[in-house]
């Protein structure tokens, strides 16, 4: 038996709502859920609550704290990130370091694969749930960024990013509409060619220094390793930035020029498709539909490419520590290939970090960009993992530590050293690059499933560019 | 008593549901409603509405890309709802045998109900599957050439079909329930007058659990015409779109090409479809469903 205090008698065990003080308890029961209700909706506002009163602290605390030296806010900042293992556990690093450097400054941290990573970061533009710091993607600028209103003009903040390490060039490449540095480009990245030296020897040739010898090294593989032995794997998007290789140096000019037009014909791209085609005819790539068989997301997870079956890859240069981790012991067999005869590359930004133009916390924010960027201790610790640094000041503490391993100097002066074109970040539009119903997918994995030929493959690609340069 | 308390105290119900009632306006009828009016425009997420179309509905039935993801839907939910309604119904009738360690056997085959919509196993699935998986490496030992499950397209309609046909055991616990409760004496009655096994399951089993067969057989229309897990982890809508349902396609178009109009207006398709196809299913019940009330309807 227990009493229940204004309740003006006993409830009985389980014979709560029996008898007469029922009533009495009906009153007691709906004032504990109708305050349990109100206790919900406030939960659900719960963290704007607290974040108002985290900031009201922080400020108080601020209050303090300058009085004690500090020159920013004690405060929890957000900062996310896409990428493979190495990068995430290098950027974690760096965010600890610096969250010792700054004690009162704390980094919420998130990070994913890239898979699936832009829709829920695109759903976070749209809500305003954006973070305060952000790995963000070239083309993003235009996408998301229309207005000039999503990330933040980083030179309100150049007192605190030191942004003099970075050319202008550099910077005005990532302007917004309004004139705004909205990212920090954090590298340049171009596609190249990476080898598995072993399995070339096994076939008995040398590594391609052109065109020329690519197409010639299909039918040796196939006649002497076997049908699924292949010189080089290319998926659909890469077969597109291979066809605009091989065109800019037929044509002579990039794809789609800084005015956003597009300075190929239909009978031009047609060229891209059919040398495409080639590759394929000559046992140099296999078929989509053959890739596709082993089901793997990314090349880095294939059993084909870790045991040699596929003897070389088209990838960023960035993306070399991912493949070198993937291959373990035989990593010492994947070296970068030099520029092939016959294709002209293009150079863009690899990836920038921005600032959310909604954030609390813009100077906080904005340390945390400069040690990622250019303190010694966060360079460091972010090693290469998202390329060779533009920013001077990182890229001499990082060759002066020995900390630029060789394969990623050899991918970065590839691509810099193969004088590359301009890119336009329309060639990424959301119609043309992703899965079926975009470009890309639609021309090149129905053509590589025979669906149809290279002619309806070129106007499929010549109506899709024309539709985003128009 | 205050005419406060007194409203109160009589519309205390009312007060046990409203954060329900909040939750279902928000979430539920408020994007509902939303979705309707978004399908009449060509609302982009990132550059909003600048014109009223009729167009979206009419791509549906006109685009051939989203007529055969409408067609692909079709042929999936028509494979699946009979097949998983049979393999549930035939291993309940088996189930509700009196056999040694039957509860072991109810629990290992409703374990992949559980499992089966996960991540995890949609991963294992495809792992089994590729061209370099367990099943193929298995049929070659023997000299046969499997076919290729995720890259053929009528193969890999078929395979995720499996997947969710795999899934019985929901359906199957229903149907065991539901055969328990058929009375003992109708069997026995049936056997003295010379009914075999087959003869019991047709003429006494099946009318008498029709209304169980009518519930899951709605339950799982609805669930098929919605599937997006299998088909968005295994094949991503591939081979050449032959896995893409009208799910994946409202999915791609809605978060990965922002065109929220579109999108909009094929989710209504899909449920008015799912409306049409569950009035028939109820219109049709009196013809086949046979209910233990007066009336035996």
């Amino acid at each position: 038996m227990q009493s229940v205090p204004g309740g003006g008698g006993e409830i009985v065990s389980g014979k709560f709502f029996n008898g007469g003080i029922y009533p009495m308890k009906k009153k007691v029961l709906s004032i504990i859920l109708v305050s349990a209700m109100a206790a919900g909706v406030l939960a659900g506002c719960g963290s704007s609550a607290s974040t108002s009163s985290s900031s009201k602290s922080s400020s108080a605390s601020s209050g303090s704290k300058s009085s004690s030296g500090k020159d920013y806010e004690d405060c929890t900042i957000k900062f996310d990130w896409w990428g493979g293992d190495t990068r995430h556990e290098a950027t974690q690093n760096a965010v600890k370091a610096f969250e010792e450097k700054y004690p009162g400054i704390k980094v919420d941290v998130n990070f994913g694969a890239w898979t699936d990573w832009e829709t829920a970061k695109a759903m976070e533009y749209q809500s305003g749930t954006n973070p305060d710091v952000q790995q963000t993607n070239f083309d993003w600028i235009g996408k998301y960024d229309a207005d000039g209103s999503t990330y933040l003009d980083l030179n309100t903040v150049s007192d605190t990013i030191d942004l003099t390490q970075w050319t202008d060039d550099e910077l005005n490449m990532c302007k917004d509409s309004k004139g705004g540095i909205a990212g920090i480009p954090v590298a340049n990245t171009g596609r190249l060619f990476y080898w598995n030296k072993a399995t070339w020897e096994k076939a008995g040739l040398d590594l391609p220094k052109s065109v020329d010898d690519l197409l010639a090294a299909g039918p040796v593989f196939k006649e002497k390793l076997g049908d699924d032995y292949y010189p080089l794997v290319v998926g659909s998007y890469d077969r597109a930035i291979l066809m605009t290789y091989y065109l800019q140096k037929e044509v002579g000019t990039p794809i789609i020029d800084e005015n956003n037009k597009l300075t190929y014909s239909q009978d031009q791209i047609k060229q891209g498709v059919d040398f495409i085609q080639k590759l394929e005819d000559n046992h140099v790539i296999p078929t989509i539909e053959y890739t596709d068989g082993e089901g793997v997301d990314s090349m880095d997870k294939s059993a084909r490419f870790i045991d040699g079956h596929y003897a070389g890859i088209f990838e960023w240069d960035t993306a070399a520590p991912k493949y070198v981790a993937a291959l373990g012991d035989a990593a010492s067999d994947f070296v970068v290939g030099g520029e092939l005869d016959g294709l002209q590359s293009y150079s863009k930004v690899s990836l920038m970090f921005s600032i959310s133009a909604k954030t609390k916390h813009p100077h906080e924010s904005a340390l945390l960009l400069n040690y990622l960027l250019n303190d010694p201790d966060g360079v460091k610790a972010m090693g290469t993992e998202r390329g060779i640094p533009n920013s001077q000041t990182a890229y001499d503490t990082l060759n002066s530590a020995g900390a630029i391993d060789q394969m990623s100097i050899d991918a970065h002066n590839a691509v810099s050293d193969s004088n590359p074109f301009y890119w336009n970040p329309l060639f990424d539009d959301a119609t043309m690059k992703g899965d079926s119903g975009t470009a890309y997918y639609d021309a090149f994995v129905n053509l590589s499933y025979k669906k149809i030929d290279t002619a309806k493959a070129a106007e499929t690609l010549y109506n899709a560019y024309a539709a985003i340069c128009s | 008593m205050t005419k406060t308390r007194k409203f109160l105290k009589n519309n205390i119900g009312f007060w046990f549901i409203l954060l329900w009632l909040i939750g279902f306006c928000v979430f539920k009828a408020y994007p509902f409603l939303s979705s309707l009016y978004y399908s009449f425009t060509d609302y982009n997420l990132f550059k909003g509405i600048t014109r009223f179309t009729l167009d979206n509905y009419k791509n549906v039935f006109v685009n051939p890309p989203e007529r055969q993801a409408l067609f692909i839907t079709f042929k999936y939910a028509f494979m699946t709802v009979p097949l998983k309604l049979v393999a549930a119904l035939f291993i309940a009738y088996i189930l509700n045998f009196k056999l040694k360690g039957v509860n072991f056997f109810r629990t290992a085959y409703y374990i992949p109900s559980i499992l089966g919509g996960s991540v995890a196993i949609s991963v294992l699935w495809k792992a089994l599957f590729n061209d370099d998986g367990l099943i193929r490496t298995a049929f070659g030992k023997i000299g046969i050439e499997a076919p290729h499950f995720f890259t053929d397209a009528s193969w890999a309609l078929f395979m995720i079909c499996l997947l969710r046909v795999w899934q019985f055991g929901s359906a199957m616990v229903i149907f065991l329930a539901a055969l328990k409760g058929v009375p003992e004496d109708l069997y026995e009655a049936a056997e003295l007058d010379g009914a075999g096994k087959w003869t019991q399951f047709f003429h006494i089993t099946v009318p008498l659990i029709t209304p169980v067969i009518f519930y899951n057989l709605v339950t799982q229309l609805v669930q098929a015409f919605q599937e997006f897990n299998g088909p968005y982890i295994i094949t991503k809508g591939g081979p050449l779109g032959g896995t893409t349902l009208m799910s994946l396609l409202i999915y791609n178009n809605a978060f990965t090409s922002y065109n929220m109009g579109k999108a909009c207006a094929q989710a209504w398709v899909l449920f008015i479809i799912l409306m049409i196809f569950t009035a028939i299913a109820f219109w049709s019940q009196k013809h086949w469903v046979f209910y233990q009330d007066d009336e035996g309807r």
